[in-house]
């Protein structure tokens, strides 16, 4: 197992360099990073001193090798925008990120699971339909236009919660919500078959003998082996919020990675979008691995190698 | 019986909850304009930035030597008293002796001298040190309330460049025991405008306190809060439910679907950005090329349904031009020569070129695909096949700077400067790859402008070049752009014909 997790830790870090160096080929060839510094209306002198302040000037590969060199010392360079380590900005914006990203999946867990069940204890019937309505809803339904929905709703129309910025938990209210959501059908469709499936096994037909029925039927006995594989799915999901933060946080004005990371882009801070792409691939993998090494420990017949 | 009682339990438990976690309103009611901005503030030296949202801010915390009026383009003090020049390349400065910086010390000579002499240093790397060094050659102290500057050359823009763009700091700032710093301010602002920074979150929110101590007249509204919020449809909702006072870049539709209502008041104002095609007349891209022919630069002009873009398309205040800058701007010549939307003219004119079957012409554009289209359309319509290139702006700089573009779809702001030395010059300079006229006369002419104290022949030159511009179509200049502002209908917010936003002139109503 030890080895396992080794290798798969090395597998990340080779994920998280090259899509980082992706990244850095991507964001050059898209454009003059000098220039969406300036702004639009920079002239040639003032484009020149930030390429030269900031050494665009020099060849890509020197450039990548020189932030490859500082990662490997830990250093993951300054932000050409925030004048500041990077490592320093993205820890200061974790914490929103952080706090959404666990929000959400609290939020998935809420709506999902109870909806899952439902629907497999009541297959086929209208209960079963309307779970089956809100899956194909969430799923249909993207992020941006949920949230501005979810805004003018109780926002504007019921001003209950406030529609931008970070610093309450109310604030975090309306995106954890929309973030969440789009967790929803996933989760709750592998809880549903989940649970049809050991519903069916032999050793729930010997509790409903023992007199087990309904809740503490399927609380005792059906849950814990029907929800093995939504824990891992909700891991991976996890990895994905972190992601998927981008335009929730940029919808609701949050200052967490996600909105960062949309900024940086935009303003082509090259060194921010490489730790953040790094941060977020090494993130995406440790919540796949988390899902793996949770299936085996969960899950006897299950055997790493 | 019993779910009559429920009924009543959920609504005032709702009621409750609203009550209890509803968001804070703008407003009068405690003194604090709430304004929105969808680009990040991450630094509040504009010595430093260059982007308007800085100047907008610079206008709030910073004071400048002098002031130029919006309205008759006049020089006003404001840090400086007076000026003289003692000859054409010394200019001597008075200043005030009330002016305190926002830490509650007193300006004085020695702090301007440092601060024009720092930005024209090598180690500054300020934005601004181009504007500078294009005529300072040092500032010294002469007195008690007064400096002298020596400039490299005769520069009669010197004033307004000293009112425009550099923001008076304190001796040493930003190489405080001989060690460079130049994001000194750029969160711990300490400068000499009407309003100071209270509080500053980069990237989130910055709250601004009235400056008790400013020299000037001081501005009616106590705070302003500037929150960074990104998306346009939240600064919407917020808008809406109250949480804001002040919004500004709005697209024209919504500005007007909101402003229709109680919620919100539309403001539409000047906006310095004019929109224009530049059309390779030199023929940098193909020495034989038909743009390189003036009958066909003149049949494009007339292609353009220039009225209709400017009032459907950018709407607002905006208005179709035909010369080359602003209308505002101080030298911008509009007696030039005109060419009225007139689409047989320009097949007239195309045939009489030898193009009567038209010819493939690559347009590029980066900004405004709805106007890009429609120019593409008019083009189209006389014969001439479009290959509209719609790119990233630093894809069409990079292009252009290879001299690869044709003709391109270009728009201008002038950094909210109001003078025709803002765009001609960065267009029309024989180094600039804007300029596609490969006209050196014209090019010396301009520069002649720059170097020409009487302001009454300065307008002269400019009206010179501007009508060689308009004879040759060198361009085909299209619209002004409008500036659109939703406002709470509790907020005064005087409009300035410069298009530059003024937050600190005002007032609850």
């Amino acid at each position: 197992m030890l080895r396992y997790i080794a290798l798969r830790a090395a597998l990340a870090l080779a994920v998280a360099f090259t899509v980082s160096l992706a990244a850095f080929l991507l964001l050059n060839v898209a454009g003059d990073p000098a220039q969406a510094i300036a702004g639009e209306d920079a002239t040639p002198d003032v484009i020149e001193a930030i390429r030269d302040r900031y050494g665009l000037d020099r060849p890509l590969p020197v450039r990548y090798f020189d932030w490859l060199g500082g990662v490997l010392q830990g250093d993951f360079g300054t932000s050409y925008y925030w004048h500041k380590p990077v490592a320093e900005l993205v820890a200061d914006r974790a914490d929103e990120t952080i706090t959404l990203a666990l929000s959400a999946l609290s939020v998935t867990i809420i709506i999902a699971l109870p909806l899952g069940a439902l629907a497999a204890l009541n297959p086929n019937s209208w209960i079963d339909r309307f779970a089956l309505g809100v899956a194909v809803s969430a799923q249909a339904v993207p992020n941006f236009w949920l949230g501005l929905i979810m805004i003018i709703l109780f926002g504007v129309m019921m001003p209950i919660f406030p529609v931008s910025g970070d610093s309450t938990w109310k604030h975090f209210v309306l995106p954890a919500f929309v973030l969440g959501a789009s967790s929803v059908p996933a989760v709750m469709r592998l809880t549903r078959t989940g649970l049809i499936e050991v519903m069916g096994a032999d050793y729930i037909r010997t509790a409903r003998s023992k007199g087990f029925r309904g809740w503490p039927l399927l609380r005792r006995h059906a849950m814990r082996n029907a929800l093995l594989p939504v824990i891992s799915v909700l891991a991976v999901q996890l990895g994905q919020k972190f992601g998927g933060s981008v335009i929730t946080e940029s919808i609701f004005a949050i200052n967490g990675l996600g909105r960062l990371a949309l900024e940086s882009i935009l303003g082509m801070d090259i060194p921010t979008v490489q730790m953040l792409i790094f941060v977020f691939a090494i993130v995406f993998v440790a919540m796949n691995l988390l899902a793996d090494i949770l299936n085996a420990a969960l899950d006897p017949r299950i055997r790493i190698g | 019986m019993q779910q009559f009682r429920w009924r009543h339990l959920g609504a005032a438990s709702a009621l409750a909850l609203a009550t209890a976690i509803s968001p804070a309103f703008a407003g009068p009611s405690d003194d604090t304009l709430r304004a929105a901005m969808s680009e990040e503030i991450l630094n509040l030296d504009y010595n430093y930035t260059t982007k308007r949202e800085y100047i907008i801010l610079a206008q709030l915390t910073d004071a400048t030597l002098f002031n130029i009026d919006p309205e008759t383009q006049e020089v006003l003090p404001s840090i400086a008293t007076s000026y003289e020049f003692f000859d054409e390349t010394t200019l001597d400065v008075t200043l005030r002796d009330d002016v305190k910086f926002h830490d509650g010390s007193k300006l004085t000579p020695a702090d301007v001298a440092y601060t024009y002499n720092w930005i024209k240093d090598e180690r500054s790397e300020s934005n601004a040190a181009g504007v500078v060094r294009r005529w300072l050659d040092t500032a010294e102290v002469t007195g008690e309330n007064t400096l002298r500057f020596h400039l490299a050359s005769v520069y009669p823009l010197v004033i307004r460049d000293m009112a425009a763009r550099i923001m008076i700091r304190k001796d040493g700032t930003y190489d405080a025991g001989g060690e460079v710093d130049r994001d000194a301010m750029a969160q711990d602002l300490i400068a000499t405008g009407p309003y100071k920074v209270a509080s500053f979150e980069p990237g989130t929110e910055l709250v601004l306190e009235r400056n008790e101590d400013y020299f000037g007249e001081k501005p009616a509204i106590g705070t302003i809060v500037v929150r960074n919020i990104p998306d346009i449809g939240t600064q919407q909702a917020e808008m809406m439910s109250g949480g804001l006072d002040w919004m500004f870049k709005v697209p024209l539709d919504l500005a007007q679907s909101l402003g229709a209502t109680p919620l919100a008041t539309h403001l539409s104002g000047n906006d310095l950005r004019v929109g224009f095609l530049v059309l390779d007349s030199h023929g940098y891209t193909d020495p034989e090329g038909p743009l390189t022919n003036v009958k066909v630069r003149q049949a494009i002009n007339h292609a353009l349904n220039k009225p209709e873009m400017a009032e459907y398309l950018i709407g607002g205040s905006s208005e179709a031009i035909h010369t080359a800058c602003h209308p505002a701007q101080f030298g911008c010549d509009t007696s030039v020569t005109d060419y009225p939307y007139d689409p047989e003219k320009a097949r007239a004119l195309l045939a009489e070129a030898g193009y009567e079957d038209g010819f493939t012409l690559p347009l590029w554009a980066y900004r405004d695909k709805a106007a890009a289209e429609a120019i593409a359309a008019d083009l189209t319509a006389v014969g001439i096949d479009v290959d509209l290139r719609y790119v990233k702006l630093q894809s069409l700089n990079q292009a252009r700077a290879a001299r690869e573009i044709p003709a391109y779809f270009g728009t201008w702001g002038s950094g909210g400067t109001a003078d025709t030395a803002a765009i001609a010059r960065i267009h029309f300079d024989m180094e600039s790859d804007r300029n596609m006229s490969g006209d050196q006369a014209l090019a010396d002419e301009i520069l002649s402008a720059e170097q020409t104290v009487d302001q009454e022949e300065r307008k002269e030159i400019y009206s010179s070049a501007l009508g060689k511009i308009a004879d040759e179509a060198l361009w085909a200049p299209l619209f002004t752009y409008s500036a659109n502002y939703l406002v709470s209908p509790e907020l005064d917010f005087p409009l300035d014909p410069d298009g530059l936003p003024r937050l600190q002139n005002s007032s609850w109503k």
